[in-house]
């Protein structure tokens, strides 16, 4: 044979426009599940409505944090990984490796896709929850939110792919993600209103529930920003790298 | 282990000029001679060297055909296709393949290579290797050794631009279950880089009798129906090379009836197909050449025909067949007949 003859691959912008409108396609046909991850926010942020409650969460700020928080934890765990895990169990992405798509293109995708459901769990909650709690928020504010659910949300989808990484079938990746959830969103509500004693209250604040919901509530009042804030931001790049690590060492493309 | 060994200088492309009196005139004195037994050609011809030069002609035709720039070949003709393509026609070349799942070696050392516009069946039972051998070939894996050429372009190293020649259809092909046909049609166009406009698309669609199901979900369709659309998702971008992994599984006649001729109309286009499949039947009307492997080792590789004529002696062969030996009796012959996981 002859020596490597370079031959027409798609272009990469065709592939990544192509990918992007079918998980489009799919994103608006599942908005249900968009629309039960603003349930829990959109519960906590009426049921904390009274000064009592909001005070027992550390204020209104602290809040809207939280609900954010958990609004990304469900799209991020139940959705993403959920989709990964069963998308893999049928084949779905088997298929979509043999063609000329590079493999980052098809995750790039699913990422991006996420990242959008993400940016709108935010805005819905933020604005709901500044009426809610009579706040003013700049344009400026805003802008920061949404930073900040990029990187929340990056938080849990690393922690979603590590999940997917490390758990091969469908069915375990849903009854794990099921329990990690739960577990977090406990730990948040009960560790973080100090219901459980100050042990718990300090590793609550340190989960990725806490980090990322202190990083909300910091951002939405940024002249209180302290060195805890930076310490979150920290926190939160340290689970990206280590989640995302895991999840991508240990990812398997084929569920067999 | 390989049954392809090196291609001889007669497959040669640059052969042809070197090969008139080297190869043709042994093939002409044997034809020759043969049209001369004949009575009813003696009738025509008045020595032999009249029938020399007509055999000339033919073997001329012959070498042409089969080993120089061999066409798809013809139904009635497929059996005789050369064992060992030469190097111009090879569009798929693996050299040394071994896949290991950790401990468990799946593939050892297989070696292939397919010529264009044949169709190769890669045969074994249950566990063999057969699946592991197409996933490599189609990038799915990382082999632990070996190499692929696709068309010349090594899939490890140019994978985009190796599975752009490369069709596939998997055993369990799924799409997203959200996307209708129509969208699932756009998207494989988008990732092949094939444009597609909305009228192609249905002309597509109707043309594989799915222009009514075009917004329905994949999920909804028949067996039959999925097959198609598989079929047509594989080929919408004119691979080099068509790779079906067990296409006919759980088809009724007629879809199977219907994937072959659509499969024999890909080749006579001048693709070329390597698929595997359990019905040995199928293999033997089909296929140019089988390979069968087990073990993750290719056993032999040969035309259908020549397997069964090289193994129909075999003691082990006789005792299975009743009657005419069949492929089947080769290969349970060749594989054993314990039942595989």
């Amino acid at each position: 044979m002859s020596s490597p003859r370079p031959s027409p691959a798609p272009p990469l912008q065709l592939v990544l426009t192509s990918l992007l409108r079918a998980d489009f396609t799919v994103f608006l046909k599942n908005r249900r599940g968009l629309l039960l991850s603003m349930i829990l926010p959109l519960f906590i942020l009426i049921t904390t409505n009274s000064s009592t409650s909001t005070h027992n969460f550390g204020g209104a700020l602290f809040v809207i944090g939280l609900a954010i928080a958990y609004g990304l934890l469900s799209a991020s765990i139940l959705g993403y990984a959920l989709t990964v895990a069963r998308d893999r169990d049928q084949g779905v992405f088997q298929r979509l490796r043999v063609t000329p798509a590079p493999t980052w293109t098809i995750m790039t995708s699913r990422l991006a896709m996420q990242g959008f459901a993400n940016l709108l769990i935010t805005l819905v909650v933020v604005v709901v929850g500044s009426r809610l709690h009579h706040l003013s928020l700049s344009a400026g504010t805003y802008g920061l939110v949404l930073l900040v659910s990029i990187l929340g949300g990056a938080v849990f989808l690393s922690i979603g792919q590590a999940l997917v990484g490390l758990v091969r079938s469908a069915d375990s990746v849903n009854a794990a993600s099921r329990v990690l959830t739960i577990g977090l969103i406990l730990l948040g509500t009960f560790g973080q209103s100090g219901t459980l004693g100050p042990t718990w209250e300090s590793i609550a604040r340190w989960t990725p529930v806490g980090a990322v919901m202190t990083l909300f509530a910091a951002v939405l009042n940024l002249s209180s920003w302290g060195t805890h804030d930076s310490l979150d931001l920290l926190a939160c790049g340290g689970y990206i790298v280590v989640f995302a690590s895991i999840g991508i060492r240990w990812f398997q493309w084929d569920a067999r | 282990m390989s049954d392809d060994g090196p291609v001889s200088d007669n497959a040669d492309p640059v052969g042809r000029d070197r090969r008139s009196a080297e190869s043709v005139e042994p093939l002409a004195e044997v034809i020759a001679a043969e049209l001369f037994a004949r009575i009813s050609v003696r009738d025509r011809l008045d020595t032999v060297e009249d029938a020399h030069g007509v055999a000339e002609l033919i073997a001329d035709a012959v070498l042409d055909r089969f080993v120089v720039s061999p066409r798809p070949a013809e139904r009635g003709d497929r059996h005789v296709a050369r064992a060992h393509p030469a190097d111009a026609d090879v569009i798929l070349d693996v050299q040394d393949l071994s896949v290991a799942y950790g401990a468990k070696t799946a593939v050892d050392g297989v070696s292939l290579r397919i010529a264009r516009g044949e169709i190769f069946g890669l045969l074994g039972p249950n566990g063999a290797g057969k699946t592991s051998t197409l996933s490599a070939i189609e990038g799915l894996i990382k082999p632990r050794s070996g190499t692929v050429l696709l068309d010349g372009v090594d899939i490890r190293r140019h994978p985009s631009q190796a599975k752009a020649k490369l069709g596939v259809q998997l055993q369990a092909t799924s799409f997203q279950s959200q996307l209708t046909i129509k969208q699932i049609v756009r998207l494989y166009a988008g990732l092949y880089g094939v444009a597609l406009s909305d009228a192609e698309i249905s002309a597509g669609l109707q043309e594989i009798g799915l222009q009514e199901e075009a917004s329905k979900p994949f999920k909804q369709l028949s067996g039959g129906q999925q097959q198609r659309l598989s079929l047509y998702v594989a080929v919408m971008h004119r691979p080099a090379l068509l790779l079906l992994d067990e296409p006919t599984a759980g088809l009724d006649p007629q879809s199977r009836r219907q994937l072959w001729t659509r499969i024999e109309s890909i080749r006579q286009a001048g693709g070329s197909i390597i698929l595997t499949t359990h019905s040995m039947e199928e293999a033997e009307a089909v296929c140019d050449r089988v390979a069968i492997i087990d073990h993750g080792t290719l056993l032999t590789t040969e035309t259908p025909k020549d397997l069964i004529e090289k193994h129909k002696d075999d003691p082990e062969v006789r005792k299975l067949a009743h009657g005419e030996v069949t492929l089947e009796d080769v290969f349970i012959g060749l594989t054993g007949s314990a039942i595989r996981e």
